[in-house]
């Protein structure tokens, strides 16, 4: 990876000084050009240091762990996030950078995703994904929904709230390295830095940043994925939810995007056709006559056990297991808990 | 005079013949004991001194020597007392004209000179038999124990005085006749599927483990019946064959459990608490190597409850032994092997507060949580568990519903005959259900149409199931199939197949 004489120094300024990002900032602003750095112009802190070896050995390293960083002045900083009030200095990556360029949708649902939205999210963002690049976080439930759907369809990108050596949560590690292989990771921080509480907060802005619009998969009354939702909103993104039904605590918070104006979203195609994506054939699922019988009772209740969904069929409870077990594994229901079963 | 009688000690489920060699001496009076006796076994003095005097015998005052052989492994308990006391006696020419070649002496004295019940007299007839011994005196206690012996003399005695006169021609004590074996219906401490409310997919699912020979786990939050379907399962497992009992009563009777029948009739129930050490579960001691809980559970049910509050080593320890079904236990005093083929079944909640996926309680528990409690168990030993299964809530409505559901003897109907079939299926490959096929027999046994083979290849795609699944699954449709009374493992049985690889679809 070559870096400009001004990406260098840039670099330097942001990576190698400890400054924050205000004073940064300002530095920047007074140098005019960040190449000035590497002349000499003042910085608090940092009078007698080697700049331009400390930036090479910097640079060295992290292209020894295969990663790049991208700076406000690069090529393919991404429009999108250039243009939100407070854009992130640098951005560390891993992975295919050429996705930078490609159009991107966000996918976020909170940790406690009930199994439902989880079905639904993985099928959708695998659809979208062969036409968007789906942009998530790396956390278990609603994000983990959105890359297996995406790892299975095509390009993702995962932000993470930590530095791109680190893996928050730590459970995902093997998930995190997958992601890598088949689609970019991103990262604010420095690649050694761990998560912060307001890290999480800083992410959700870049979701909402990089992307053309966000689904909420799922979200509480609290839920941190609200955040992401109401940057984009105040971005100019557009938003979609998922509707849940009364009294759903999970989905408490996406009912109310949906009430401040949201859209509702039950299917990829609500989302796809918005963006010029429609209109191509849907494959029909392929159900045999038991398996339609099946799901058209399933979908008529909403949610079943299924010793309720056997004697509505007349038929045996392990005749129905094994169908519905036939319908879970062509994606049209989902086991929602307790051996109860619902339509996706 | 030097006398020789042989009695018996016990090595793992075998007996191990040992001579009492015994010499009285001119001399100092004295009485040494040689041959590795342990505390017990030496104590035996001062219970043969009073037996002998109280049964109006006389003890000989001389220098006495005692010698076990072969010397080299460890004599323990009270076993021995019957025959040091007629060693004692032949050698102080009390009995002279008895014969006593031949003849195998078991018992422990009383002071009085009772003789009291041994541990484990059933697996010693069994060897001594083998070794071809065939007259045998032992403790009347144990005669229940004892009967279902052919083909030998057993004399049941109650005191030594009895014995003594036997073997002078004064008396005669009567052989035990042998006792014909009859299973049986196990009553499973009153469990019976019949009064087991709701359920349907867990009822399902074991009648599917027994009738393949699956282990089983049941998830459920608490309350729900989990263990009251574990007690079931015995009751629907077949009766046990005289070979079988005989195994378990070996077992039973080392260990010192055994029931007043003398012989187990039913199939074991083991329900050892998690508290439990991996030596409790696995067998062994330091100085008496006894059987562990899942040598007791050998041909029966051994069910753990709460599966992830068990220590770790000790579920771990359960791999070997469920792939085998022998444990081999390796001590100083020597290695010993207990057969340990029995069936496993669980239960767990689904997360620490007990309510994940409930549909009226709310779960407290973070998803860190839940994977951490689920951690608990560990990969490999999921992946000896065939059958995942969640257990309901069970309504109100359920319990009050009128009439009964069916019962357990209907199911075990069902099981006998999916059994007989995989007999028969099984019978050049050495093993008798679905659950102990290797690679090769799934190979042979459990071909998969083009229809099958794409649906389980959608099943890995959507579901992420591990690779170690397949085989499971395959097995587990096997079982289904045979339920049905299908040749070839059509689509749906492997569909149904996949529903019970719950673990697996949690990733």
């Amino acid at each position: 990876m070559r870096y400009s004489e001004a990406e260098a120094a840039y670099l330097w300024l942001c990576a190698c000084t400890g400054l924050d990002e205000r004073s940064c900032v300002s530095v920047l602003r007074e140098a005019h050009d960040p190449a000035a750095l590497f002349a000499g112009f003042p910085v608090p802190g940092t009078e007698k240091r080697d700049r331009r070896g400390e930036a090479e050995k910097f640079l060295a390293s992290l292209e020894k762990k295969g990663y790049f960083a991208l700076t406000l002045l690069s090529d393919d900083y991404p429009e999108n996030l250039k243009n939100i009030p407070d854009p992130p200095l640098v951005l560390y990556g891993a992975g295919r950078r050429e996705l930078l360029k490609s159009r991107k949708f966000c996918i976020v649902g909170s940790r406690r995703a009930p199994a439902g939205a989880i079905a639904a999210g993985k099928r959708m963002a695998e659809e979208i994904s062969r036409h968007l690049t789906v942009v998530t976080g790396l956390a278990e439930g609603g994000d983990s929904a959105a890359i297996a759907g995406a790892l299975a369809g095509g390009n993702l990108i995962c932000v993470l709230p930590c530095g791109l050596d680190k893996c928050y949560p730590a459970a995902h590690a093997s998930l995190k390295e997958r992601v890598q292989k088949a689609g970019l990771l991103l990262s604010e921080y420095l690649p050694d830095d761990g998560a912060t509480k307001y890290a999480f907060y800083a992410r959700n802005r870049i979701l909402a940043g990089l992307s053309e619009g966000v689904l909420v998969l799922s979200a509480g009354k609290k839920s941190g994925t609200l955040i992401t939702a109401s940057r984009a909103a105040e971005y100019g993104r557009d938003v979609f939810a998922l509707p849940y039904g009364l009294g759903v605590e999970q989905g408490e918070g996406c009912n109310e995007l949906i009430k401040k104006g949201a859209f509702l979203t039950t299917e990829a195609e609500d989302i796809l056709s918005l963006y010029g994506f429609g209109g191509e054939a849907h494959t029909e699922m392929q159900l045999t006559g038991e398996e339609a019988r099946v799901l058209s009772a399933l979908k008529e209740k909403g949610e079943a056990h299924l010793a309720e969904l056997a004697e509505a069929l007349e038929m045996r409870v392990y005749e129905v297991t094994a169908i519905l077990s036939a319908l879970e594994i062509k994606g049209a229901a989902a086991k929602v808990g307790g051996n109860r079963f619902a339509a996706v | 005079m030097i006398a020789k009688i042989v009695c018996y000690a016990l090595n793992g489920l075998d007996g191990v013949p040992v001579e009492v060699e015994t010499d009285v001496n001119k001399g100092i009076p004295a009485y040494e004991m040689v041959g590795l006796p342990d505390t017990a076994v030496k104590e035996s003095k001062e219970r043969v001194r009073s037996a002998l005097k109280n049964s109006g015998l006389l003890f000989p005052i001389n220098k006495i020597t005692i010698n076990f052989a072969p010397a080299d492994i460890k004599k323990e308990g009270a076993s021995f007392d019957l025959a040091v006391a007629i060693s004692l006696l032949k050698a102080s020419e009390q009995l002279v004209g008895a014969t006593t070649d031949g003849c195998v002496f078991l018992g422990e004295l009383a002071l009085s000179g009772d003789i009291r019940p041994i541990n484990g007299i059933l697996p010693i007839l069994i060897s001594a038999k083998s070794h071809g011994f065939s007259r045998f005196i032992i403790p009347a206690d144990n005669a229940k124990e004892a009967r279902f012996l052919s083909g030998a003399e057993i004399y049941p005695a109650h005191t030594l005085t009895e014995v003594v006169r036997h073997l002078m021609g004064t008396l005669t004590i009567a052989p035990l006749e042998t006792a014909q074996y009859a299973p049986h219906a196990s009553a499973g401490g009153g469990a019976d599927l019949k009064f087991v409310k709701g359920q349907p997919v867990a009822r399902r699912a074991l009648e599917i483990a027994v009738a393949g020979g699956h282990n089983l786990l049941m998830v459920g939050p608490p309350g729900t019946g989990k263990t009251m379907l574990a007690r079931c399962l015995p009751t629907v497992m077949p009766d046990l064959t005289f070979a079988e009992a005989l195994e378990i009563t070996k077992i039973h009777s080392v260990a010192g459990i055994l029931g007043e029948e003398g012989v187990v009739t039913e199939r074991p129930f083991r329900t050892p608490h998690h508290t439990a050490t991996t030596i409790s579960m696995c067998g062994g001691g330091n100085q008496h190597v006894r059987p562990g809980e899942i040598s007791l559970a050998h041909g029966g049910v051994l069910f753990l409850d709460e599966l992830p509050e068990y220590k770790r080593a000790t579920l771990e320890a359960l791999r070997q032994p469920l792939e085998d079904g022998v444990i081999t236990v390796a001590r100083a005093s020597g290695v010993y092997t207990y057969p340990a083929r029995f069936m496993l079944c669980a239960s767990m909640n689904p997360c620490p507060c007990g309510n994940y996926g409930s549909k009226d309680k709310v779960c407290t528990c973070t998803p860190g949580e839940i994977r951490a409690y689920r951690r608990k168990i560990s990969g490999p030993l999921l992946d000896r568990i065939d059958l995942q299964v969640e257990v309901d809530n069970v309504t109100y409505d359920d319990l009050t519903a009128p009439g009964m559901c069916e019962s357990s003897a209907d199911v075990k109907a069902r099981v006998e005959v999916v059994r007989a079939v995989q007999r028969n299926r099984f019978a050049e490959d050495g093993i008798s259900t679905n659950a102990e096929m290797g690679e090769s027999e799934i190979e042979r046994y459990c071909t998969l149409d083009a229809d099958g083979d794409k649906i389980l290849r959608a099943a890995f795609e959507r579901m992420n199931l591990s690779a170690r699944a397949r085989g499971r699954i395959i097995k587990v449709a096997r079982t289904i199939a045979d339920l049905d009374a299908s040749e070839y493992i059509l689509p749906k049985h492997v569909f149904e197949a996949v529903s019970y690889r719950l673990f697996d679809k949690l990733g």
